[in-house]
């Protein structure tokens, strides 16, 4: 049964993620990206990792998503000329196919990728208490330079898109 | 969970042995709250107050350079400090102070906010000092990310120009992506340092020590070197090796000068120390897979940074051009610092070598650059030593410097690098990087040409096309002579940076 689970969900993953590439209408891509999250996030619960299934849909799916589309239909684009299809294009799309290929076999092969131990030891992000024990306390630090991460990208978006009036008095 | 567990690991968190970021934290801080509270007639202090606030830590952490923490982990195994972070430490310090000094001169000719600029730098700095300190992977990436974030909105500050904008999003694109490698790379080899059925897993992989210790008990386990590989790979992409050296000429082209000042010493120099503290010690295990690949990345660097830079026309082109070069001869040094003792210190004087050079040279650009920032032409330099002969002196000293002309500071740097290279026994490299050096000394010397021997022609139809230099003001002027003068003196006494290279 989880064996199913798990091909549907990476299946359906797959496709949609395909469809994000393949569409010509920005908003069709957004909502197969949206589709493709939610199988990510089914994947996720089959590895008991609930949190971060919940934090995909909330976040991604929800958040990032929504303000994709927003920005989408905000700039109402028109469908622009697809570009003509050039030898140089097909030659490097079938070598990038092979180098795939060649790595995913490679992995497969040699990457000794075997059903891991039941027994596995609970990782740290499962429950919420203990990823928020974890998070304020022995990752403290980072979560403050994660404050500051924001805070400047706040400040950059408003440097690169404001209206400056006035900017001749300061010298 | 327990929480007594809770209260020790909370105890670990010893913020004063990070002082010197958390300064600068606060002082990035006050500027914003400066720009609210002060009138609008005294906002031209405030880069002041930035400066001196830079200034101020450099000297704390000088003051305080054997402190308590050296030698220990804190904040959790998230920090190690250690002598050369404390070096690093001080080197980025001085890197955002000139790059504040830089920003003077290049800001007063652009319509566009002050303060913001001064924050960014500032933020990026801590997060750099942070980076270079870092022991976990979970700090190495969030530092890395808070670096690399500051730098999209530095590049592209100028915004009324499109060379910065397009160069920003070139650098956000081809920066996504490195991130993208970098952690696939770390989720590889967390995921295998995890597996309980290898002898000496760890719950605890994203910790360096932890994963150094699975490292030599599983030394050729495949998906491990996959995983290295990508983390190599992301972090070539900061310091501009090839092959992930494709945005470099844009991106330094279409940042403002300061910044790109900032990415070409700052940036690489933060890539580098990420680069040594993974290569020397936490990869220690796979120098069957990490030397090859370096070596190879180094000989292809050097030889394309030097060919690409011998065509360049415009000056901030070649300077980043030169700079994947100088990277490929860093590379060189990390390489040797697998075997070679000596090797660590030597890249930590070709760092402090580049630092002041670099500077020097940026500096003379962005007294000679007018407003559009992004067209600095090698013309413009024509007849520089007639009209300002300082600036031609200090741009002839920095260019000299970094073609390694003896008896400058960047002599003394490559000289350390080789030897220790040849001490390495990485022999046809060195043969490369001498080739390296001498096509270097060509396009240099082009730069120095245009500034010495060549006159300017005035076209006869119309008014000079080219740029208005700014005056030589007193702080710009005080900076420009003093680098140039320490890449003398270091050329001939390399003082307790040289003892502490070699007593290593």
């Amino acid at each position: 049964m989880a064996q199913i689970l798990f091909y549907a969900f990476a299946l359906f993953t797959l496709a949609c993620a395909v469809g994000v590439v393949v569409n010509k209408n920005a908003v069709n891509a957004a909502m197969c990206l949206l589709l493709s999250l939610v199988g990510v996030a089914g994947l996720f619960v089959q590895l008991d990792a609930y949190l971060l299934a919940f934090l995909l849909l909330l976040v991604y799916a929800g958040a990032v998503v929504a303000l994709f589309l927003f920005i989408v239909m905000l700039l109402d684009m028109k469908d622009t000329a697809a570009h003509g299809f050039r030898k140089i294009s097909g030659f490097a799309s079938v070598f990038a196919l092979g180098l795939l290929v060649t790595g995913v076999s490679t992995f497969v092969v040699r990457g000794r990728l075997t059903t891991p131990n039941p027994n596995l030891a609970a990782a740290v992000g499962t429950d919420l208490k203990h990823y928020a024990y974890q998070l304020f306390t022995t990752y403290l630090l980072p979560v403050q330079v994660i404050g500051f991460l924001l805070l400047i990208a706040m400040l950059g978006v408003i440097v690169l898109s404001k209206r400056w009036e006035g900017l001749d008095d300061i010298k | 969970m327990n929480l007594e567990v809770v209260k020790l690991a909370a105890a670990d968190n010893q913020w004063g042995a990070i002082f010197p970021e958390l300064m600068l934290a606060c002082i990035a801080l006050a500027l914003l709250a400066l720009e609210i509270v002060l009138p609008k007639k005294l906002h031209a202090y405030i880069p002041d107050f930035a400066l001196s606030g830079l200034v101020g830590t450099l000297a704390g952490l000088l003051f305080n350079f054997r402190s308590a923490a050296l030698g220990h982990d804190t904040f959790n195994g998230l920090l190690h400090h250690s002598e050369a972070g404390q070096v690093m430490r001080a080197f980025f310090l001085l890197v955002a102070i000139l790059v504040c000094v830089l920003a003077r001169v290049s800001l007063a000719k652009q319509k566009m906010p002050r303060i913001e600029f001064y924050h960014l730098v500032l933020i990026v700095t801590g997060a750099m000092m942070l980076l270079a300190q870092s022991n976990h992977f979970v700090m190495l990436f969030v530092a890395l990310e808070t670096v690399t974030i500051g730098f999209y909105i530095l590049v592209s500050y100028f915004r009324t120009s499109t060379a910065s904008l397009e160069a920003g999003l070139k650098y956000l694109v081809m920066g996504a992506l490195s991130s993208g490698l970098l952690l696939f790379g770390i989720v590889l080899l967390y995921g295998v340092a995890g597996n309980p059925d290898l002898p000496a897993h760890t719950a605890s992989a994203m910790n360096f020590k932890a994963l150094a210790q699975f490292l030599a008990a599983n030394p050729h386990h495949f998906l491990a070197s996959a995983g290295i590989v990508l983390v190599l790979a992301g972090v070539a992409f900061k310091i501009g090796a090839f092959p992930f050296q494709i945005w470099v000429p844009d991106v330094y082209q279409g940042a403002p000068t300061p910044v790109t000042a900032f990415l070409a010493v700052g940036s690489k120099a933060a890539g580098f120390a990420v680069l040594l503290i993974l290569a020397r010690d936490v990869f220690a295990a796979y120098a069957w897979l990490v030397t090859p690949v370096l070596i190879a990345m180094a000989a292809a660097t050097i030889i394309f940074g030097n060919l690409a830079a011998l065509t360049q026309h415009n000056v901030k082109r070649l300077i980043g051009l030169s700079g994947v070069s100088h990277a490929g001869f860093l590379l060189l040094g990390v390489v040797a610092a697998a075997t070679v003792p000596m090797a660590q210190g030597a890249i930590y004087f070709y760092l402090f070598a580049y630092l002041i050079a670099s500077f020097a040279v940026f500096g003379v650009m962005t007294h000679v650059a007018g407003a559009n920032d992004s067209d600095q032409d090698l013309d413009h330099y024509a007849g520089l030593a007639k009209e300002s002969p300082f600036l031609a002196a200090v741009l002839a000293i920095g260019l000299g410097s970094l073609a390694g002309i003896p008896p400058l500071a960047g002599f003394m740097g490559k000289l350390f690098i080789f030897i220790s290279a040849f001490q390495g026994g990485a022999r046809w490299l060195l043969a490369l990087a001498a080739a390296g050096v001498v096509i270097s000394i060509y396009y240099y010397f082009g730069w120095i040409k245009a500034a010495f021997f060549e006159q300017w022609m005035p076209p006869a139809d119309t008014a000079d096309p080219r740029p208005a230099r700014t005056p030589v003001s007193f702080v710009s002027g005080l900076t420009l002579g003093s680098l140039a003068l320490a890449s003398v003196l270091l050329g001939f006494y390399q003082g307790p940076l040289g003892q502490w290279l070699t007593m290593k």
